[in-house]
């Protein structure tokens, strides 16, 4: 028993980082119809921002972690005026291999700049952890379910309370509507590309003490992200936090009673077998309506 | 790009010269092993090139097939000992295979989907190789990887490669004017209309996607056998992005722009040998390249060229005769019927229990103010939406079962309120995949049988003499002919129009007015939508009309439309 | 001088002439009614002047200003709110929020607009006990009176309406045009594309009827009605030499 609560502990840790990689992705798919292959690497840049200036630099971590995050917020802006607005009235495939080479690009200009060595970023807290009856809670980890439940709390008041939520909400749901009524549409489709790259970027400097910080860690986030988001509903917000649980429980649990090294393989498994038995996700509407 | 025998013949000399040289001129092992790369890659990338070129879906997962017939012939050679042929072959049969059900799986669902099951399996598939270390080696990676005999040494496997890259160019290459390419290039450009011309897009989509898969497979057991060694890392997601790259660089269109890309792909990186002493370096710009491509020259280096020098067009087909229009007779008197159709789209009654029978020969106009449920009635009919209940009858058969390519099949015909033409062809391209969709006996398979009547169907409609040129070339009036063309080609019993003359000029309506005359004179059963009732008076006999998803009128048009209810519908009550 | 004035107004989709060389005028205060069969171009006009599309030629004078080819926010922002056909209420916010958000072309606070938006709700008594739900539970009647209410939060000096009627049952379209009636007494402007022309030409003080993307005919009310050329603008010529 204390073993299975250890393994769900560690699922939820992690599931929380899927969670908020996937919760950027869908608002950005939400709002422009774009899916965005780069949303893993925005996970990976912040991660080496946060070594270049808490380890390198030797910054106090929050100012270290505000400039990253700062640093964020810059990329996901020039990522959509280069990569997003210059095919925005195109198919979705020209635009999914622009952002497919969007993280060729990241990736690899941050191995050109800093290299291929994985780089240790140390924990938030110096406490390692502490013991709970049976089960350990690293305290990294609750720090991740921590500030993911924070974000979620934001993310419900962003969009449920205030107005520039609901503008952005218009946006996703009838950009032309919203357009008429003089939503500045434009400026909503950068917020939320900012804002996803800073999800993005605050869900890998979470994750980075727990791995190693390394340039694929971006791309293993993600794809298990997405495959978060068609579980959960493809294009539902709660669907893609829900989704990002499950996967991080269901691989932590794969990884333990079956098998270590394809721990990888477990996500997109479940990928497939929803992808043919259920492709609307546990949210999600009516994939198809053709007869 | 047109077949003559000119370009066949330039071909096989071209073909023929470069294995001769691959054979005979002695090169350092660095170079030949560059030219064994950029041949094997290129094999697999003629597989993006039907897939993505053709067929228009992605497939991102194409290093992934590679690497299944890789390890087909690797691990079959080295380890079991099998004869490389037999071994090649398996790998290609996994790949079909494993391409296959990938497509079967998820090629019903959107783009988005297909992407994400293409990354998942190259990812699986990695962590499999990777771990499955009894059966794979692992990490490792597997060695000694045997030759054919015949083909042993460096020279002699380089020409084979060489030789496998001309003959698949040349089918792929021929696949683009084959029945199937064309199918394929149909779904590409417009999938609704590909599905009415009684083209099976599932089926189509799948075939395209396992013939990619077959060719990754190739290319990948012949890269083994070149090279003797693989292992999991050269087979990576980002391999596939290489290899999509390569095929959007050069042009995913065509064979030959497939083998530019390769090729400039392969070979820039040795020229710039320098880039890759700094890691990273080389793979971002790659990156940065693809997002430029993709922005810039979306049709890649052939497309550009291509575009520049406009393809010498085939010779004109000279006028075939009258088009012979035989629509199926049971001998019943009605055409077409409905029975009792409804459709609820998620709360939404768009139609409500309609009932019409449409007699056979002449035209039946079905009309209604806006939102009345005209257009859904005629989805329903022409099997793109699935009814909640009721019936339809093509001449007594009852095909409510029938998906929308095989009512096409049945005898039912239809143009598009908007036109579905596919843009990429030339007319005639466009009316021979109307001309060649299953069961029309009208017409011989055979291609020149195939052009013939599509000229006729042309000349009908007054287009014959424009026939070899492309789609954007002609205007909103004479697409609209086009696609009536296309249906007529089919030979259908029923044809069902979708507002033949929205948009259309009133000297454009005339012409209009006049083909359908003479279509109904032909013997078929026409059933038109439109809202321009001058053309409807003037065109049909009998009115059906619809309001609020009911019907509410049904006779002879001069009656109907001095009916109160009608008049009520129309301009509200009075 | 006319609060709203187009003239010559050529209008294209890709290679289609939807408008060709319209021209109509709209006084303040008034309530215009556009009529015509389907493809007429009515929609058209109403998207040319708000903005949704660049016309090819022609001019769109706004109390004076030129206004063809501006961007929808910046004619919203003039006093020029736009209904859209299908009534297009945000299926995923609430009646209140997709209110709130007609107020999108000023800068009031979320406060003032939460009020303004509670009083507009206080003159869209059929809608007021539905505040709380989401867009795409109600019905198309209920829809329209959002849509219009989130119309009339732009504070227009002029309200495109885009087939209030469509898909109603007429029960439910005689309420609609209760409301346009009041609205009309309030002061605004009212631009109505109608299919339905009983109901159009009983609520309006002027009318035109488009014939493809062309002025047919423009008058008073009942003169258009009593006018036998308005049938045939919907039911062809046909129809009258069928009935002689």
């Amino acid at each position: 028993m204390g073993f299975f609560l250890q393994l769900l502990f560690t699922g939820i840790g992690i599931g929380a980082v899927y969670a908020l990689v996937a919760l950027g992705f869908v608002l950005i798919f939400r709002a422009t119809n774009v899916v965005n292959f780069a949303q893993g690497e925005f996970s990976m840049v912040a991660a080496f921002l946060m070594v270049v200036f808490a380890v390198d630099l030797g910054w106090p971590y929050w100012l270290a972690f505000l400039i990253s995050i700062a640093g964020m917020a810059l990329l996901g802006a020039v990522f959509n005026l280069l990569v997003y607005y210059p095919l925005r009235n195109r198919t979705y495939l020209p635009v999914l291999i622009s952002t497919i080479g969007a993280s060729i690009f990241l990736s690899n200009s941050v191995l050109a700049l800093y290299g291929s060595q994985a780089q240790v970023l140390p924990g938030w807290l110096d406490t390692p952890g502490f013991q709970l009856g049976p089960v350990y809670l690293d305290s990294q980890y609750l720090i991740i379910i921590g500030v993911t439940l924070a974000l979620v709390a934001f993310q419900y008041w962003l969009f449920e309370r205030t107005l520039i939520g609901k503008k952005l909400q218009a946006t996703s749901q009838d950009k032309e509507m919203a357009t008429l009524l003089g939503v500045p549409v434009a400026a909503m489709i950068m917020i939320t590309f900012v804002y996803s790259a800073v999800l993005g970027g605050i869900a890998g400097i979470l994750v980075a003490p727990v791995l190693f910080v390394s340039i694929q860690m971006g791309s293993t986030i993600a794809l298990k992200a997405f495959a978060a988001t068609i579980i959960g509903g493809f294009g539902d917000v709660a669907g893609a936090i829900l989704g990002g649980f499950a996967i991080g429980v269901i691989e932590t649990f794969g990884a333990a009673y079956i098998s270590v090294p394809f721990k990888d393989a477990f996500a997109f498994l479940a990928l497939v077998i929803f992808l043919v038995v259920r492709p609307q996700g546990i949210f999600g509407e009516r994939v198809a309506e053709k007869a | 790009m047109g077949g003559s025998a000119i370009g066949h013949i330039a071909y096989a000399l071209v073909a023929a010269a470069l294995v001769a040289l691959a054979a005979t001129v002695k090169t350092d092992g660095y170079i030949a092993n560059i030219l064994m790369q950029a041949a094997t890659y290129a094999i697999a990338v003629f597989g993006l090139s039907i897939v993505l070129g053709l067929c228009g879906q992605i497939n991102l997962a194409q290093a992934a097939f590679f690497a299944l017939g890789a390890y087909c012939v690797g691990l079959g050679t080295a380890d079991y000992r099998l004869p490389f042929w037999l071994c090649l072959a398996g790998g290609v049969a996994l790949a079909v295979v494993a391409g296959a059900g990938l497509g079967l799986s998820t090629l019903r669902l959107g783009g988005h989907y297909l992407a994400m099951v293409t990354i998942s399996f190259q990812q699986i598939l990695t962590v499999v190789l990777t771990n499955a270390i009894a059966f794979t080696h692992g990490p490792d990676g597997v060695s000694s990887i045997g030759r054919p005999a015949a083909f042993a040494s460096g020279q002699a496997y380089l020409a084979l490669a060489v030789l496998a890259l001309s003959i698949t160019g040349y089918l792929v290459w021929r696949l683009a004017d084959t029945r199937l390419g064309r199918a394929m290039r149909a779904v590409r450009d417009n999938e609704l209309a590909a599905s009415a011309s009684g083209i099976d897009v599932f089926r189509t989509k799948v075939i395209a996607f396992a013939l990619c898969a077959g060719l990754g497979g190739l290319g990948g057991g012949l890269f083994a056998g070149g090279f003797s060694y693989v292992s999991p890392d050269q087979f990576s997601f980002s391999d596939s992005i290489v290899l999509l790259t390569m095929a959007l660089l050069g042009g995913v269109a065509s064979p030959i722009g497939s083998t530019i890309g390769t090729g400039l792909l392969i070979l820039i990186p040795e020229w710039l040998r320098f880039l890759k002493s700094v890691p990273g370096l080389y793979l971002a710009i790659y990156g940065a390249a693809v997002i430029l491509i993709v922005v810039f020259m979306p049709d890649g280096i052939w497309g550009f060229i291509g575009r520049l020098f406009r393809t010498r067009k085939r010779s004109p087909l000279e006028s075939a005769g009258p088009l012979a229009l035989c629509p199926a007779d049971s001998g019943a008197p009605i055409a077409l019927e409905v029975r009792g159709l409804a459709k609820n789209f998620g709360g939404l009654m768009a139609v409500d229990g309609v009932d019409f029978q449409v007699r056979r020969g002449g035209l039946h106009g079905l009309i209604g103010p806006n939102g009345s449920g005209k257009t859904t009635t005629l989805n329903v009919v022409t099997g793109f939406y699935r009814p909640t209940a009721g019936a339809v009858l093509v001449d007594g058969v009852d095909v409510t079962a029938l998906p929308a390519h095989k009512r096409t099949i049945a005898g039912l015909g239809r143009t598009f309120q908007n036109i579905r033409l596919f843009r990429s062809m030339t007319a005639l391209e466009n009316v021979v995949i109307g001309a060649e969709r299953r069961g029309n006996s009208l017409v011989a398979s055979r291609h020149d049988a195939l052009r013939r009547r599509a000229r006729a169907a042309l000349d009908f409609v007054g287009l014959g003499d424009r026939a070899e040129e492309t789609i954007p070339s002609f205007s909103y009036g004479h697409q609209r002919l086009i696609e009536i063309a296309r249906a007529l080609a089919a030979n259908p019993t029923v044809l069902l129009l979708d507002e033949p003359a929205a948009g259309l000029n009133s000297s454009e309506k005339k012409v209009l007015h006049d083909l359908l005359d003479r279509i109904a004179a032909a013997g078929l059963t026409i059933v038109i939508i439109d809202h321009d009732m001058t053309l409807i008076a003037g065109v049909a006999k009998h009115l059906t009309v619809l309001n609020f998803g009911r019907r509410i009128a049904d006779g002879e048009t001069a009656d109907v439309l001095t009916e109160p209810e009608v008049v009520a519908a129309y301009l509200g009550a009075s | 001088m006319a609060l709203l004035a187009v003239t010559d107004l050529c209008v294209n989709y890709g290679e289609i002439e939807a408008l060709r060389g319209l021209s109509l005028a709209i006084e303040e205060g008034a309530v215009v009614t556009l009529l015509g069969a389907n493809g007429a171009g009515k929609s058209t006009t109403l998207r040319a002047i708000s903005g949704l599309i660049a016309p090819r030629s022609g001019s769109i004078l706004f109390d004076g200003k030129p206004i063809a080819g501006l961007s929808p926010r910046t004619i919203v922002k003039l006093g020029i709110a736009h209904v859209p056909e299908g009534r297009r209420v945000f299926p995923g916010l609430t009646v209140r929020e997709n209110i709130m958000l007609g107020a999108s072309n000023g800068n009031a606070s979320s406060a003032a607009i939460r009020r303004e938006a509670d009083a507009m709700l206080d003159l869209f008594p059929g809608i007021r006990p539905f505040a709380h739900r989401l867009g795409w539970t109600l019905s198309g009647g209920q829809q329209q009176m959002a849509a219009l209410a989130r119309g009339l939060m732009a504070k227009p000096r002029l309200l495109l309406l885009d087939e209030p009627s469509l898909g109603l049952a007429p029960a439910i379209v005689q309420a609609v045009f209760k409301i346009i009636a009041e609205i009309h007494q309030r002061g605004v402007t009212v631009l109505l594309v109608e299919q339905n022309a009983h109901m159009a030409l009983n609520v309006a003080t002027w009318g035109y009827v488009l014939e493809t993307g062309r002025l047919a005919l423009g008058g008073d009310p009942e003169t258009l009605w009593s006018d036998e050329r308005i049938r045939d603008a919907y039911l062809g010529g046909a129809r009258a030499k069928a009935a002689k």
